[in-house]
This record gives C-alpha cells, structure tokens and sequence, in this order.
C-alpha cells in the first residue's frame, strides 16, 4: 500500500474518532403520569398472607422477565436500560412504593409504549400477584 | 411389500394407543372440573420446548410464534486448529419455526441442512404435573414426518416420492421433582420409507434427559438418547444399531429467549435421523463429539 494511502486511512480513522468525541449522550426523557383505570387500583393483592412463600417465585420471575430492563435490585440499572428512551425508574424509593398494589399490578402487566405487556408471558394471576410481592420487598 | 405391512402393523398399534391416551385425557380433565380448590401446573418444569435434542413437556401459551436456530459444528477432534470444530466443514443446521395453537398444543416446520429435511411436527402435551401431585408426572406426545429434500437420484432406481418420508413419535413423562430438577423419560419409534439394503425401517428407542438449575436464568442440561437393537422387529440377521446420542450443555433463558450451548455425540439435530444413522460414538472421545447450540426467540400474539 502507498504511503499517501496509508496517510489517508489514518486521517480518515482520526477524524471519525473526532467527530464521534463531540456526540452527546442522550437524556433518557421522565416517563409521563400514568393513567391507571380505577378497577386496577382498587385491586388488593389476594396472595399477601402468602408473601413469604410467594417471594421467592416473584423473584425467579423477575430476573427471568423484568432484570434486564429494571436491574437486580429495581434500581433501574439493567443492561438493557441504556437503550430505553424512557427512564425506568428506581423501584425502592418511596415514590415507588406508596403507590396502591393494583397500581403496580396494572404497571407491570398491562404496560404502555416500551413497556410490554406481560399479561401473555406471565398468565397465572398468582405468579402477576408473586412479582408484585417481590417488588415491594425492594423498599424495605 | 415389507413397507406396507410395517405401516399397517403401526397404524394397528399406534391408533388405539392414542384413542387411550386421549380418553384417559379427557377423564382427568373432567375429574378436575369438579373438585376444588383447582391443583394448578408446576411452575416452568424447563425453561424452553427443547432439550438439546430433546423435546421438553413445555409448550408456549396459545399462539406463541417461536423461530429456532439449532446448529451442530463439525467435530473436535483438530483441537485448536479449528477451535474445536467451530471452524471445520460438517457442521449442520436447522431453521424451525413453531406456533401454539392451543396451550398444550404446538405446531412446528423446520429446514435442516442434513439430508434437506423438511419436517412437520405436531407436540401434544397430555398431562401437566400439578403442585398438588394430583397428576404426579408430565406426559407429552410429540411427532413429526420429515421428507428427505435430496436429489432424487440418491434413493435408487425404483424411486417414489413417499422413499422421501420418514415419521418420529415419541412418548415423554417428565416430572419436576423440585425448584433446581426436572428429569424426563423418552420412548421413541423411527421409521424410514426408504433405507439401506442392510438397515431397517424401523428402530425403536428409550432415552433420559433433564435439567439442572442452578440459578434463576441458568441451567444444566443433559440427555441421552439409546437406539435399541431389537431382534423380534428387525429385517436383518446382523446388524448395527444406531449409536446412542449423549449431550451436556448450558442454558440460559430470559423472557423472549433462550440460548444453549452444548457438547453432544450426534449431529442429525433430526430426532429420527439421531436414531436411525448416528455414527458418532461418545467412547471415541474428541473424535466424535462436537460443539451445538440453540436460540430461540419468542413472540405472543
């Protein structure tokens, strides 16, 4: 290969390395307010009495079904949650966890834009009500 | 002539065994009509519908769209100078694409590279084991007839479009004994339309398979797969029976996939072709086995 070739890719490559210093990380955007059909905030969790045995089953699912996105410990930090434009949002504040169980139910199940709906993937109610028992197990 | 009388001899043994099946199916569904509270299913006793070679219990809830690729390199025996037979001619491959029409009932295609086998298979799964041990055992049937895509030129003089076909049936019982096992237990039938002078039609076979899990996403799998060699069913005085099919591999499975990589001593990928031609034999070490894997992507409509 020419020298003045070899010059030519090398400046090529520099200046592909520049101009990709100058891009800008984009903000992941706040997600908007949910809207929540009231027969789904209303819905208590049936399996509470259960919770001890019903954890360990919402956490095999979660790392099965929602790790990726919503990281190990809810905190929103999954491999997966870089390339969301929206904030998934940290599942053990306070903000998260004073919200209603049907509230969550609907959240997680029925989702909206990036989030699926997961109604397919997880059909037995027991196992819905088992994730939304490990999910609060996140706030304590 | 002798293929005639093989596939009536099956039909009479096959048929009423199904109407059994079906039946004592539709009494446990009844008998769970009735009592309560209901005894609901395991929990996933495998995380996918494929065991390696294997079918598991598992079927996708109704109208899951599911594409496979399942592909088997070529053998290790070069060592690192192909890594370990990644890089060596012989590997083969199949596309399958599989749809639930019901919740316990899948219908699959599949292309594999290997003879150009085009196959259709269907998997029923008859029993689910239940947390309760009112029904102690999965059982699932599964079937296929694959049709040989080679040129014809390659079935002899006589040719007929049917020396294509060859037919797998097979009858699993499985059962998850507890969160981190689940075992299953195979009986297998293979016929071929169109063999070898010196072969059979048919081959019967038994197998053991199973999954160790050992973390919430991942898992051990293995299975073995034994051709048997039975005198009171054979056309031939001598003969050699397929070579039993060993793997062992990892998995491991999120929401929409599952990924396994595995180490086996058969690379027809075929159920019927593993019991009917596999040469490759697990005592010959290295020489004979080979690196597979298998994802699988998931869609529900």
């Amino acid at each position: 290969m020419k020298s003045s070739n070899v010059m030519m890719l090398a400046s090529i490559v520099a200046g592909v390395f520049l101009l990709m210093s100058f891009v800008i990380p984009q903000e992941q955007k706040k997600p908007s307010p949910w809207t929540v059909p009231a027969d789904y905030v209303k819905k208590a969790n049936p399996y509470n009495k259960q919770a001890a045995d019903l954890e360990q089953v919402g956490k095999m699912l979660w790392a099965k079904h929602c790790k990726s996105c919503h990281g190990n410990n809810g905190q929103g930090d999954g491999p997966k949650a870089r390339q969301l434009d929206t904030d998934p949002g940290n599942f053990t504040t306070g903000e998260f966890q004073t919200q209603p169980d049907g509230s969550l139910y609907y959240k997680s199940f029925v989702g909206r834009d990036e989030m699926p709906n997961y109604e397919k993937k997880i059909p037995d109610e027991e196992d819905r009500w088992a994730l939304v028992l490990y999910m609060r197990s996140m706030g304590k | 002539m002798k293929n005639l009388k093989n596939t009536s001899c099956m039909k009479k043994i096959i048929l009423p065994l199904l109407l059994l099946l079906f039946g004592f199916s539709a009494a446990i569904a009844q008998e769970a009509e009735t009592d309560k509270p209901i005894d609901k299913p395991v929990r996933s006793p495998f995380a996918s519908d494929v065991l390696i070679d294997n079918q598991t219990g598992v079927v996708p809830v109704k109208g899951t769209f599911e594409w496979l690729i399942q592909h088997r390199f070529g053998t290790m025996d070069n060592g690192i100078k192909d890594v370990f037979g990644l890089y060596t001619p012989g590997a083969n491959i199949r596309m399958g694409f599989n749809y639930s029409l019901l919740d316990n009932l899948v219908v699959s295609y599949g292309l594999t590279m290997k003879n150009m086998y085009s196959d259709f298979a269907v998997k029923y799964a008859l029993l689910e084991q239940t947390r309760e041990n009112t029904i102690p055992v999965a059982v699932t049937l599964y079937g296929n007839m694959a049709i040989d895509g080679r040129n014809e030129k390659v079935f002899g003089v006589d040719y007929n479009f049917t020396n294509r076909f060859s037919y797998f049936g097979q009858v699993i019982v499985g059962r998850k004994f507890n969160d981190w096992l689940s075992l299953q237990a195979t009986g297998s039938f293979a016929h071929y339309n169109s063999v070898a002078a010196d072969m059979n039609h048919d081959v019967f076979g038994v197998g053991i398979n199973g999954r160790i899990n050992f973390s919430p996403q991942s898992s051990v799998l293995f299975q073995c797969d034994i051709p048997l060699k039975i005198q009171s069913i054979s056309e031939q005085l001598d003969w050699d029976v397929a070579k039993p099919n060993f793997g062992i591999g990892y998995e491991v499975s999120t929401s929409t996939h599952a990924f396994q990589i595995f180490v086996t001593s058969s690379n027809g990928i075929l159920p019927q072709d593993n019991y009917m031609y596999n040469q490759f034999d697990l005592t010959n070490g290295f020489s004979d086995l080979m690196l597979g894997f298998t994802i699988t992507r998931l869609w529900n409509f």
